[in-house]
């Protein structure tokens, strides 16, 4: 459950997320430049032919003037106002004073001559029924004996023309951001949702189910593709897998059945009766010896097949603080018959997803370890607690220690650390402990504990462990 | 008490059939899986020793297919692959007991008796005794004649082992599982010190012992006989 609320809330940190919020702001940016250009562009078009037609007008007046005098441009003036000049067509002729002397505008709209080219103003125009205010655009020249000549255009109908378009091109900027965002969500959401399911497959691969495969939707895109291709991987993997298991087997099957002969003949001459005491105390030794050789076989499989990457087969929860604490109670007398002091400090329920017998063997081993190296009236610790979503069991001694390098060593497969191995029972012992804790996905780690060793073996805890770790820390805060 | 055991290593075959009989078994012997698994269909044996790896019929295929008859033999099965899973998978088959090659004789002759012994008392007992040596299984409080002696909860389960198997050789290998749940060996002589731990608490100022050491096997809780 907090695997998947993680998933939801994980979709802003994904790189589609990411991705698609960086092109639906380029695509906004494109439909901002494209429209906003466009709108400005229109605007300046249609204010240019106004303008164009004003100076043409302009000019002919003033060519009239040339021809005809002011009697002439007065006449050309009312005979555009007539029905035939162009609509929205303004004019006036004013003398110096600016007092109307033809035109169909009543009194001259500036506070006397303009700057701009192009001044703008505005006229109320009196229609049957109704009144309105109508935007102009205009402007004025001044005739050679003083008059001024001015000649507009009644701009209401472009502008309306060009609100319309802003309008159009604000809402073609707002939908085209709504609709890339849109686009761009469900695009990072179910690319998220894809590559979550792969990461889901992966972990359950981990933990166990190798028979698990990558979903194939159907939909034949990269997506399929890829998962096809991983589970051809897996497939392969899986067949080594099984491979090197029937090995295993095989060798161990092969080398287990000779000494078993071996140590059923070997039985058999002990249980001869009279059997003279010359014959069997060798025998018996050499029996001892033929149990040696198969716990150091034993161990050298398990080892193997730990390292050989194959995952445990069938993991369940095991509270490891119950298990050191069962260990640590089982090793205590053997501790005290050697003048040691052995204690356990240790959280119970804290579960990890493992095989038991291995945890336990794990266990063992760095106790019968400490056991072996710690001198009379030492000291050895077994603790177990959790720290944020993992494990820690850490099992420490005031022996005398290993040195740096041994500690290095003798967390790598098959080493065999100096001195230490130089006594009796095999010296794979960390060995198969570092095996044992690679395969639990643990960290192990020999450190010096000043004086003697502290190996720490940090695993994780199982996936409802870790949820209910975060829903209780979640719901103290 | 009839035994059958299916073993394809006839040398080893051979050898502990010898011994088995010299205990006072009856056993046959079956060299493959196809006449093992007839012979153990038709019935009247009081226990099957199986090897895992068989030729023609696999030994855990053997035990399937004779509870699926509903036969409830007892089954100890022998494996020379020896790895957790794959005694986690010989006990799902139906097995009841499982040992790993190379064993010592006396391990499979006291799992043996175990399994015959278990076969024969199913009945629950809720106060254990022997000899003035009494267990209130529901109190959880052990006397000696009739005095109280203190145990930890872990020496009264090894206590308790002990005392269902009256008379019966337990070995380290069985304590350790039985009481421990530990499928390996230990190197340490951890059964050793408890037992000698429970025999100080049970046997210390008694006329008659009553837990005794068996060389080369284990241990028996019994009344000896004058």
């Amino acid at each position: 459950m907090s695997m998947k609320e993680g998933r939801r809330w994980g979709l802003f940190n994904t790189s589609a997320f990411r991705m698609s919020m960086g092109y639906t702001l380029l695509v906004t940016l494109a439909v901002c430049v494209t429209l906003g250009s466009a709108y400005l562009l229109t605007q300046s078009i249609i204010q240019g032919d106004v303008d164009l037609i004003i100076d043409t007008e302009l000019r002919s007046l003033e060519n009239q003037y040339v021809r005809s005098g002011i009697p002439g441009v007065t006449d050309e003036i009312n005979l555009r106002i007539d029905s035939w000049g162009r609509i929205g067509a303004v004019y006036m002729l004013a003398d110096p004073k600016f007092d109307r002397l033809a035109g169909n505008v009543t009194n001259w709209p500036f506070d006397g001559a303009p700057a701009e080219p192009y001044p703008e103003f505005r006229i109320e125009s009196i229609e049957p029924g109704q009144r309105s205010v109508h935007p102009v655009r205009a402007s004025v020249r001044r005739l050679p004996n003083g008059d001024w000549l001015l000649v507009g255009t009644d701009m209401s109908q472009d502008r309306r023309y060009v609100r319309t378009f802003q309008i159009a091109t604000l809402w073609g900027i707002g939908l085209s951001i709504l609709v890339a965002g849109v686009a761009g969500f469900s695009f990072s959401f179910r690319l998220a949702r894809r590559v979550g399911d792969v990461t889901d497959t992966c972990v359950r691969i981990m933990s166990g189910e190798q028979g698990h495969r990558l979903p194939v939707v159907g939909s034949s895109d990269e997506f399929d593709a890829l998962a096809a291709s991983v589970n051809r991987v897996l497939d392969r993997l899986e067949e080594q897998t099984r491979t090197l298991r029937a090995t295993f087997d095989s060798v161990a099957h092969d080398l287990r059945a000779p000494l078993h002969r071996l140590r059923t003949r070997m039985d058999a001459v002990l249980r001869l009766p009279a059997l003279e005491s010359g014959i069997r105390e060798p025998v018996e030794s050499s029996l001892r010896e033929v149990d040696r050789l198969q716990r150091t076989l034993a161990t050298l499989l398990q080892i193997a097949l730990a390292e050989s990457g194959a995952p445990l087969a069938s993991p369940a929860p095991v509270d490891v603080g119950e298990l050191a604490g069962e260990l640590a109670e089982l090793f205590e007398p053997v501790a005290r018959e050697q003048g040691l002091t052995l204690a356990a400090r240790v959280d119970h329920g804290v579960i990890v997803e493992g095989n038991r017998q291995l945890l336990a063997q794990l266990i063992t081993n760095l106790l019968e370890n400490a056991l072996k190296y710690v001198p009379a009236g030492g000291r050895i610790d077994v603790v177990v607690m959790r720290l944020a979503d993992r494990a820690h069991l850490i099992i420490s001694d005031n022996g005398p220690g290993m040195t740096a390098g041994d500690r290095l060593r003798a967390g790598q497969p098959f080493a065999r650390v100096g001195q230490r191995s130089g006594l009796e029972g095999s010296g794979l012992g960390l060995s198969l402990v570092s095996a044992i804790a690679r395969l639990h996905r643990a960290r192990l780690t020999l450190e010096s504990n000043d004086p003697g060793l502290r190996a720490v073996v940090s695993l994780p805890l199982s996936y409802a462990e870790a949820a209910s770790t975060s829903l209780s820390r979640s719901i103290s805060a | 008490m009839h035994i059958l055991l299916i073993e394809d290593d006839t040398e080893a075959a051979r050898v502990l059939v010898k011994g088995l009989r010299e205990s006072g078994y009856t056993v046959d012997h079956a060299a493959e899986g196809r006449e093992g698994l007839s012979r153990a269909l038709a019935g009247k044996l009081d226990l099957i020793v199986t090897d895992r790896m068989l030729p023609h019929i696999d030994g855990l295929a053997i035990i399937q297919q004779l509870r699926r008859a509903r036969l409830a033999t007892p089954v100890l099965v022998l494996s020379a692959l020896g790895t957790v899973d794959d005694r986690i998978r010989g006990l799902k088959a139906g097995g009841d007991d499982y040992l790993t090659k190379p064993f010592a004789f006396a391990e499979l002759l006291a799992r043996i008796e175990a399994l015959l012994r278990r076969h024969a008392s199913a009945a629950e007992a809720t106060i254990l005794r022997v000899a003035d040596l009494e267990f209130d299984l529901l109190a959880r409080r052990v006397t000696r004649a009739g005095q109280e002696i203190e145990l930890t909860a872990r020496e009264q389960k090894l206590l308790e082992f002990l005392m269902r198997r009256e008379g019966q050789v337990v070995t380290r290998m069985m304590l350790l599982e039985g009481v421990w749940d530990l499928h390996f060996d230990p190197q340490s002589n951890l059964v050793d010190v408890h037992i000698s731990r429970l025999r100080q608490a049970i046997d210390r100022g008694a006329e008659r012992p009553l837990i005794h050491t068996v060389r080369g096997s284990g241990y028996v809780l019994k009344e000896e006989e004058e």
